[in-house]
């Protein structure tokens, strides 16, 4: 079987530092031995980071769920305004997110942004959502809105993805999350979510993002319909855009919850297909610095195996994750930040609290209990995208 | 089956230590690699399961008539009468935590499964010592289920896991517990030395809406699904112990 025979050459190609090609990468997704894969994402993993596993304290703000766009993995969108199950926060409803986190003494760092598209907003709710975060907590990373959504905003209020990325910037944008790339393939696209940004669109969006100084995520959703040449011609769109620009951060591949949409009876996938990806993804995309196990979506067994098969992030605490239940997760919709710790630690990894751009927060004896973590320890400052 | 007198051990009797865990003593790979070795060396590179039924305690059966395996958890062995009672209504497999009261029927001819309970915070050494007291018995269980006491993780599930296929006789069945773990880390056991998922195996299964959302049965499909994709060979376990392999 030709898939099995070419690890020792893909090995090699990995130690030289050689990218991986499209059939490298389809023969690592037909191996057979999973432990062996593992091994060599691993290896590939300790050497960028050795046993360091990142986390966040996050909270996650999911303004609206009315979303013009009606793509068939989704639970969370609602086509119009008044359907059962729509809502749209105020200002004050959002705002109050985080001044409820600000209230209790939760120190944290980062405000995650995703919404439906709505066709019935004004531009200034969202820059005025952005400044009212940021009116309330200044130093707070607000990263938000997906390319789908800029290209929205772009489309809509006919104003081009740069000045969009802009006026959004100075109202507080911080940087943007990963999501809404699904699967780049056009055949794929079409078939799930025809009438969202196409894949040129998504790519276009983060590269304006990277040359106005942001950095980005970038995102994968696998477990529907794709093949296994799909999910390696992504990373290879990712690989080459990241060549180019130096922007991402992280890559996430989030693996399809099957529930309450309308591709309920696809299987979703097996534990075995989830570390697979992860592996693969490390081991594909050697220019994005981390690969996160996105516990949300993964729950939290899986994210933790995941630390040994190319993962170094764990994502964050999350507070009142709205897409992925709605979609039949079973994760709980936050973790304390103790609890990430002891995952981690319990995994073998040394656990570090980051920031959104990867500036260390806390590590070590600053991590040892569910207390407030001390906020004064050494910062690694990353280099800036240009 | 008799499973000795001090290897009745692998029940808790303390609460979990919350804090700083053991780290993993040998590397996860390597350890999973000796493992599943193990058990294709043992039992070839095979992952079985069962259409199985259970007996309450209230002498009613949960599950389908034409199950291949009948079972009784030793916690309703009172309630019932006693393995003989339970045996005269048709169970053949008793399951517990605590090996001790499993002896009356390993004695009288019952397969006897050992939950095998295991806690985050204990170290390797700990759980290596129960096991091997298990495996020392007269007659060591025919099969143990790896089963966390609270919320498993992940890690300290699949390495537990490949302790008890490389602490255990080498024909003993280790058995990853759908209902119990999920069927992601399930499959994952599978990887570490397991050879069966142990799950309720239904005929056909309704959408995962409402009541049904975490139904952890399985349709035959999806077990096959899920140990082809663990890259062993499916087989189903009929009566009197015939294994049929799934092409």
């Amino acid at each position: 079987m030709p898939s099995t025979n070419a690890l020792p050459r893909i090995r090699d190609k990995v130690r030289d530092g050689e990218p991986l090609s499209l059939e490298d990468g389809v023969a690592l997704f037909e191996h057979r031995n999973l432990l062996e894969l593992g091994l060599l994402a691993n290896e590939v993993r300790e050497r960028l980071h050795g046993e360091r596993t990142y986390f966040n304290r996050n909270l996650h703000i999911n303004a609206t769920n009315v979303c013009e766009a009606s793509c068939r993995f989704c639970s969370f969108a609602r086509l119009e305004e008044g359907k059962t199950g729509a809502y749209t926060m105020s200002h004050a409803e959002a705002w109050g997110k985080l001044q409820a986190r600000l209230d209790a003494g939760d120190p944290i760092t980062e405000i995650h942004i995703v919404n439906g598209l709505h066709p019935g907003l004004p531009f200034e709710y969202y820059t005025e959502l952005l400044a009212g975060l940021k009116r309330l907590q200044a130093s707070i990373h607000l990263k938000a809105f997906t390319a789908v959504e800029i290209f929205y905003f772009h489309k809509k209020y006919g104003l081009s993805i740069a000045e969009v990325i802009t006026r959004l910037r100075a109202a507080g944008l911080d940087s943007i999350p990963g999501g809404g790339a699904e699967i780049f393939a056009a055949r794929v696209r079409k078939k799930i979510c025809d009438d969202k940004c196409t894949a040129d669109e998504w790519l276009e969006v983060h590269r304006a993002a990277h040359g106005l100084g942001l950095r980005s995520n970038c995102t994968m959703l696998y477990g529907t319909i794709e093949t296994v040449e799909e999910r390696v011609d992504h990373m290879l769109r990712l690989r080459a855009l990241q060549a180019e620009t130096g922007g991402f951060q992280t890559f996430i591949p989030l693996a399809f919850h099957p529930d309450n949409n309308a591709l309920m009876k696809l299987p979703g996938p097996t534990g075995v297909e989830d570390l697979r990806t992860y592996a693969v993804a490390r081991l594909v995309l050697d220019n994005i610095p981390h690969l996160k196990a996105y516990w949300i979506m993964l729950g939290v067994k899986t994210a933790q195996a995941a630390l040994w098969f190319g993962a170094d992030d764990l994502d964050g605490t999350v507070q009142e994750e709205k897409i992925y239940h709605m979609a039949g997760a079973e994760t709980p919709q936050a973790m304390s930040p103790g609890e990430i710790v002891r995952i981690i630690r319990n995994a073998g990894r040394t656990p570090v609290e980051r920031d959104t751009l990867y500036n260390v927060v806390a590590e070590g004896e600053a991590l040892a209990s569910d207390k407030p973590f001390r906020r004064d320890v050494r910062r690694h400052a990353l280099e800036v995208v240009p | 089956m008799s499973a000795g007198a001090d290897a009745t051990s692998t029940s808790t009797s303390s609460p979990a230590a919350p804090e700083a865990p053991a780290p993993p003593v040998e590397d996860l790979f390597a350890l999973g690699r000796r493992a599943a070795a193990a058990r294709d060396a043992a039992l070839g590179r095979r992952g079985t399961f069962a259409r199985s039924r259970r007996l309450l305690g209230s002498g009613a059966w949960r599950g389908p008539r034409d199950a291949s395996v009948s079972y009784v958890e030793a916690s309703d062995l009172p309630a019932l009468g006693g393995w003989a009672a339970a045996r005269a209504a048709g169970a053949t497999v008793v399951v517990g935590a605590d090996v001790a009261p499993l002896r009356e029927a390993s004695g009288d001819g019952a397969r006897v499964v050992v939950r095998a309970v295991f806690r985050s915070g204990e170290s390797e050494g700990a759980r290596s010592g129960r096991l091997r007291a298990l495996a020392a018995c007269d007659a060591p269980p025919w099969g143990v289920i790896p089963t966390p006491e609270g919320e498993p993780y992940g890690l300290d599930t699949v390495r537990f896991t490949a302790l008890c296929r490389l602490a255990l006789p080498a024909g003993c069945h280790v058995l990853a517990d759908v209902e119990r773990l999920g069927p992601r880390l399930a499959q994952m056991c599978l990887g570490f030395g397991a050879d069966e998922l142990l799950a309720p195996i239904v005929g056909e299964r309704a959408l995962r809406l409402g009541d049904n959302a975490n139904n952890p049965a399985l349709t035959r499909k999806e077990a096959v699904t899920l140990i082809r994709g663990a890259g062993l060979v499916p087989a189903e376990r009929l009566t009197g112990d015939l294994l049929e392999e799934i092409a």
